[in-house]
């Protein structure tokens, strides 16, 4: 039953379909904007995959998501430091950012332990007081490599740091396959897949399936002997690696990494593509992440040309707001409504 | 006697599917105090949010039946509706805004107002005369017998207190007709009981009717001129002044037929397993006070109480749901009752009442659900596979569930089966294979047979009176069903208002568990 696209996924797919047509009636370049969704997609589908184990676990949505992303940040500035580059040098800042995830995760985890029941906001506000105590930290951070410097100065990290001598696009650029005019970037879908294949394993262990217990009844698990707490710091931490693992996917395809407040426009985008993508309530699958984020990011894709060809410019950035936000409105209506019946 | 003031009649109420008031007829003449009594959940507070328009009961599918009020024919849809027609209501749960004064409280939405600034700007706006406030309310305590000053805050005078302030709140309307009380007495120390009794009296001779709901069976039959007993929301019996007997009402409220005690009796030795030393549980709606008490090993013990009088909260106290005061010891040593983990590993383990909410995995399989306790919080089925990880022993596992399912009869199409479709009876069947599989040493029960039918009923009191012979499983069930406790217990402790009234013997007579339900025993000078 839960697998089954139920009418408001219907309802936005029917959305995008309508955007390629209008697109197409535009006189846009429809293989390229094909092409780009596929990009799109993978570059943003880690990071709301990091949504998965928080949901499951029942802590919530991953509000604050940027302290994945900080992990993730310094990761990637620790291997720029260390001037790896190519898939190797992608590879390892995954590697470099696990460390900071796990120690950023457990502080978080106890927070949100503290304060059960009200987990969605404590993470948002988690967030946003964090990432100030970062902007600090980068401009002290003690990196040495010209190229994450001011120029000027040649102090603290600059807000955008280019990958292009590092790892930038080294996975869209992997096993690229010509379809016609269409590009599939075979590389980043595998990528993307098998982070997939690793969360979705995940949950077929022992550890895995006590975590979905304690999301559906808490109190059931606890009368059976379970460690609660125990439980959902290891979802919150998993949470966590993903976030940083999904940054670091973002910044290869993006070309850049971008410190100070950046982190901070990704977690009501993922939130908002897991929930489009039909999760609602406490159980997320990786189907809901997958479908969620394409259908998400295609209609950004699309609807910036188009809203800017047809309405006025910089409507892209407004209508991209009124579904973000709004589908996270949606939700949590929806979540309401049926836990009063 | 004076004409109806009000009338009740076929009032029929529903939540959802349950029917809460089933027929109930009423009725209350000018200056009459009527009493109504019933365990818990017996309907008596649904009447009363009907008689005073609480938005619960139109926000839940409104009722059917009639009410008559003075005469005439009414829907109370809101609380200022009912005040308007003269209706007042004190609650069981205080409704006193903490931060104001007594009076502030006593006078609020009817304060005395100075004239001049009411003709200037209307009622609304006009400023409050303080002074003529504190003296009328300071009459009205008087007239209550009550001696407080008026100038303190709400929130730092005693519960006493606090019941008294509400009911001089009622009091002091002008026209009020008709006062319902539920359950004032419960906070109060006898002696403030009996002053609140003669205040009643007072009030009822000048006029208003008043419908008191109480447990305490010697209150009602110290005011009430009639009283009507409900019982799983219908009106089993009424009595005038003069039939009233607190035997009678005791054993209609309770509402159960002598029967044999099937199980012949043990001896066996008084080993305590499981001691309570002043142990409190601060579970909302089912407060423990102080509770001592011992648990034989190898015994079944039944705790019963009228529901919400404590019954529950010793077995959640234990197991860490809720904050408790006082020592639990095991087998002689203290515990520590927030590590759930150590205590079930102890041997300790739950089956709770709530089964949607606590008990079952509903979106799992038959399976999962028996399995669950032993696989994770035990380790039980599991192998090494040759590698670092332990893996589920499915064989063993497989084995395991189609031996309950067929020993407990449990009725489900496969293991795979999702609980939520099962019936309630082969849900508590699920959760009791569950708790074989953990073979604690000892086994808390709630409410094993609520919402069971009856042949499953049978076959879960067989299977704990199995477990405790042929496992040696000290069980301690909680249950509102005396007669099904008498079946099976060894021992009965009768709880009332939170406190352990009396532990009888299963062949005790029923007028002996009637008193132990109501906490008369103490009181009729034992």
């Amino acid at each position: 039953m839960d697998s089954k696209i139920k009418l408001p996924q219907i309802i936005i797919t029917a959305f995008m379909a309508g955007l390629f047509v209008l697109a197409a009636l535009l006189g846009m370049d429809i293989p390229e904007l094909i092409s780009g969704s596929f990009t799109k997609f993978v570059m943003n589908g880690v990071l709301v995959l990091a949504m998965i184990p928080m949901i499951n676990a029942g802590v919530g949505m991953n509000f604050g998501l940027p302290v994945g992303i900080v992990a993730g940040l310094l990761g990637m500035c620790m291997a720029i430091q260390l001037r790896m580059t190519g898939i190797a040098g992608f590879l390892g800042a995954v590697a470099l950012s696990v460390v900071p995830a796990v120690i950023l995760g457990l502080i978080y985890a106890k927070i949100l332990n503290m304060v059960k029941g009200k987990e969605d906001i404590a993470a948002i506000f988690i967030g946003y007081s964090f990432i100030p105590i970062m902007n600090f930290v980068w401009t002290v951070a003690p990196f040495t490599n010209r190229e994450m410097l001011y120029p000027v100065g040649a102090e603290g990290l600059r807000p955008k740091i280019s990958l292009e001598n590092y790892f930038g696009s080294v996975l869209n650029e992997l096993f690229v396959l010509k379809l016609g005019k269409i590009s599939v970037p075979l590389g980043l879908l595998l990528a993307y897949a098998a982070v997939c294949l690793l969360v979705y394993g995940f949950f077929k262990t022992k550890s895995g399936s006590v975590m979905l217990a304690v999301g559906e009844n808490e109190k059931f698990c606890q009368l059976s002997g379970i460690r609660i707490d125990r439980v959902r710091t290891t979802a919150i931490v998993l949470s966590t690696v993903i976030g940083a693992a999904g940054i670091c996917v973002y910044a290869q395809t993006y070309g850049f990494v971008e410190l100070y407040n950046a982190p901070l426009s990704h977690s009501f985008p993922a939130v908002s593509a897991i929930l489009i993508g039909g999760c609602i309530g406490r159980q997320a699958k990786i189907s809901h992440a997958v479908l969620g984020t394409y259908l998400y990011q295609t209609i950004y894709l699309l609807s910036a040309p188009i809203a800017n060809a047809i309405l006025i410019p910089q409507m892209s950035e407004i209508v991209r707001m009124i579904i973000t936000n709004g589908i996270i409105l949606y939700a949590f209506l929806k979540q309401e409504r049926r836990r009063r019946q | 006697m004076g004409e109806y003031v009000l009338e009740v009649r076929n009032l029929e109420k529903y939540y959802g599917q349950n029917k809460v008031l089933d027929k109930v007829s009423l009725s209350v003449r000018k200056g009459e105090i009527c009493g109504l009594i019933g365990a818990n959940g017996s309907g008596k507070s649904t009447l009363m949010n009907i008689l005073f328009g609480n938005s619960i009961i139109a926000g839940t599918g409104g009722y059917s039946g009639d009410v008559v009020f003075e005469g005439e024919k009414v829907q109370i849809s809101t609380t200022t509706e009912a005040i308007g027609r003269g209706i007042g209501m004190i609650y069981q749960e205080f409704m006193l805004i903490p931060e104001m004064t007594v009076a502030e409280n006593i006078k609020l939405t009817r304060e005395n107002t100075k004239r001049i600034f009411g003709r200037a700007l209307g009622s609304e706006l006009s400023y409050v005369d303080w002074k003529k406030d504190s003296e009328d309310a300071a009459a009205v305590l008087e007239q209550l017998g009550f001696q407080i000053d008026n100038s303190y805050l709400v929130k730092n005078i005693s519960v006493n207190a606090k019941q008294f302030v509400e009911i001089a709140r009622e009091v002091n309307k002008q026209d009020l007709k008709l006062l319902l009380l539920d359950e004032p007495t419960a906070v109060l120390n006898d002696e403030d009981a009996g002053k609140l009794m003669k205040v009643l009296k007072e009030l009822a001779k000048k006029g208003t009717s008043i419908i008191f709901c109480s447990h305490r069976l010697h209150e009602i039959c110290e005011v009430c001129d009639h009283v009507t007993v409900l019982r799983d929301g219908k009106a089993v019996s009424d009595y005038g002044r003069e039939e009233l007997d607190m035997r009678a009402l005791a054993r209609d409220m309770i509402g159960y037929d002598v029967t044999a005690v099937k199980k012949e009796r043990r001896n066996q030795e008084k080993k305590a397993v499981l001691s309570f030393r002043d142990f409190s549980v601060y579970m909302p709606g089912e407060f423990l006070d102080r509770l001592n008490l011992e648990v034989y090993e190898g015994e079944i013990l039944g705790l019963t109480s009228l529901s919400g009088h404590g019954k529950l909260a010793a077995g959640y106290g234990v197991m860490g749901q809720f904050p408790v005061m006082g020592e639990f010891l095991y087998g002689g040593a203290s515990m520590d009752v927030k590590n759930v983990r150590k205590t079930i590993e102890h041997g300790i383990f739950l089956l709770p009442d709530d089964r949607k909410n606590m008990g079952l995995l509903l979106e799992h399989s038959v399976r999962d659900n028996i399995v669950f306790s032993g696989f994770y919080g035990r380790n039980l089925f599991q192998k090494k596979a040759g590698y670092i990880f332990s893996v589920k022993d499915k064989k063993e596992i497989e084995r395991y569930v189609k031996e309950q399912i067929e020993k407990l009869d449990i009725k489900c199409g496969s293991p795979d089966q999702k609980v939520k479709e099962l019936s309630g009876g082969n849900q508590q069947k699920v959760c009791i294979a569950r708790a074989v599989l953990v073979a604690p040493k000892v086994l808390f029960v709630m409410e094993p047979t609520r919402g069971v039918d009856i042949g499953a009923k049978e076959k879960i009191l067989d299977m704990l009176v199995q477990i405790n012979r042929e496992q040696g499983t000290t069980i301690v069930v909680a249950s509102s069903e005396l007669e099904e406790l008498k079946r099976i217990s060894d021992r009965i402790a009768v709880f009332c208002e939170g406190r352990l009234s009396q532990i009888l013997p299963p062949d005790a007579s029923d007028e002996e568990f009637a008193f132990a339900f109501t906490g008369e025993e103490g009181e009729d000078g034992q």
